[in-house]
Formats: C-alpha cells, structure tokens, sequence
C-alpha cells in the first residue's frame, strides 16, 4: 500500500489534482481519529482533519518523497491541532447544551438522525467516557496517546512527528498510561 | 497495591516493546507470586485495549469530496490567446 500512495504522492507533485482523492480516502480515518483524540470532538476533529489535508496538497511540494508519507501528514495534522487548542475560545461539545433547543445535546440530535442499536449505544456511551477521561488530561499527553494508541506509531516514530526527544515521549506514554488506568479502571 | 517502582517501569517497557529477555523473565516471574502487580498489569493491558477500541470514530461519508472541493484550483492553460 505504501508504493500505491508514494505512486499518488508523485502524481499529485505532477499537477494531478484528482490523484490526491485516493490519498485522502486512504488516511483519512486515521487522521481524523488523531485529531479527534486530541479535541475530543466530532466537529472540530472533521474540521482540523480536513485542513490538514488541505495543507498537505498545498505543501505537497516540501514533503520529501524517501521519507515515509504517513509521518509528514501526521505532523500536519497534530501541529494544526495543537495550534488550534491554543487559540481555543469557548467551544461547543458533544454533551454541550445546543444553543435554543432545550437541553437537547448533540447527542440525542445525532441519535435521532441515525438510530442505533442497543449495544452500540452502550459502546458509543463507552466511547464517549474514554475521551471524557483522555480530554482531562493535558495536550501533551492527549497528542501522544493519540500517535500512540490510534495508530500504533513507534515511539521513534512519535519522537518524529511530535518533534520531541524520545526520551519525553516515553515519560509521557507512561505517564499518560498511568493516569488513565486509574481513570478507566472501573469501566 | 503494587510493589515497587522498577516493576511497573518493566510493564511499562513491556508494553512498548522494549523488554530485553532478562526483563521479560523478571517481570514474568514476578508476576506470578505478586497479586497486586498482576492486577496493576492487567489494568495497564486493558486501559491499552479500551484507548485502542477507536473504531466508532469516523469522519463524515462526505469527508473526501469535502476535502477535494476545497483544495485551490488547478492551474488551468489559457484558452484565449491575446
């Protein structure tokens, strides 16, 4: 899969705009579910991960074709994330009162909108816990659990894209491991 | 409880791969006459589980068009000649 995308990535340097489709399908659950990871909502995760791969086509040009694609894009996608976090004003999130509707969450207008079965509810519900307790952890951490946990990046690999020491990324993992056993343990 | 700081940092090294043979061995040995480090262990295993279960998180259907209607245009040739 690696040679198809390094095959697209060249043909989207040569001008061919419509090769980049096959790139974005390819990566975008992945990055999608980093971006979600880190600001713990569906909205604002669409958002950032479609920017990102806007600004992956814009500087496609920079990207060094013998370096590994995946790692390029990623790096985007969590600086435009972490940037964004930054300049967060007041935000809107999944279990946030939606403006004028009554103490209807976002959640009761998604379920209505697509109605799922019981145990999909309850995972969802699980879901949603899980990054309740990731969201209380600091941006540092979530970006690496993130990298970590979505995707199973090497911890040279984190290092890379986070352009951190090693070192950090490891203290953190564990950090970050430790902290949410004691959040997740009675699920 | 569990029992001491070099244990949980080898089940950390564990879980990152990182554990040389010497290390599995200790781990593996002290684990099994310590009942609070197994629970500890067990508790790290499936917070790693519950983090890596990501796969109702999905992006809109709509979410390649999106991102291919909004990429710049193409540099087109100019269909006139002055």
């Amino acid at each position: 899969m690696d040679e198809k995308i390094r095959l697209k990535i060249r043909q989207v340097k040569k001008g061919d705009q419509s090769a980049f489709e096959d790139v974005v399908t390819f990566y975008q659950d992945k990055v999608y579910q980093i971006c979600y990871r880190m600001v713990g909502n569906a909205y604002e995760a669409e958002d950032l991960a479609q920017e990102a791969f806007i600004r992956a086509y814009v500087n496609i040009h920079s990207f060094d074709d013998k370096r590994k694609f995946s790692t390029w894009l990623f790096r985007i996608a969590t600086n435009l994330t972490i940037d964004r976090i930054r300049k967060k004003k007041p935000d809107y999130f999944l279990d946030a009162e939606v403006r004028g509707t009554d103490g209807l969450d976002m959640y009761s207008q998604l379920a209505n909108e697509n109605p799922l079965p019981e145990e999909e509810l309850e995972s969802l519900e699980l879901q949603s816990y899980i990054q309740q307790q990731i969201m209380s952890l600091p941006t540092k951490y979530r970006s690496i659990i993130a990298l970590r946990f979505v995707d199973e990046r090497s911890l040279a690999e984190i290092s890379e894209i986070l352009n951190i020491p090693i070192g950090t990324v490891k203290t953190r993992i564990h950090r970050g491991r430790e902290a949410l056993r004691k959040k997740l343990r009675d699920v | 409880m569990s029992c001491n700081k070099e244990i949980i940092k080898l089940m950390h090294k564990y879980l990152d791969e990182e554990l040389s043979i010497t290390e599995e061995k200790k781990l593996r040995s002290h684990l099994q006459s310590c009942q609070g480090c197994q629970d500890h262990f067990r508790e790290l295993t499936r917070t790693v589980a519950l983090l890596k279960s990501s796969s109702n998180m999905q992006p809109s259907t709509s979410f390649t068009a999106n991102v291919m209607s909004n990429l710049p245009k193409e540099k087109k040739h100019l269909s006139y000649i002055r």
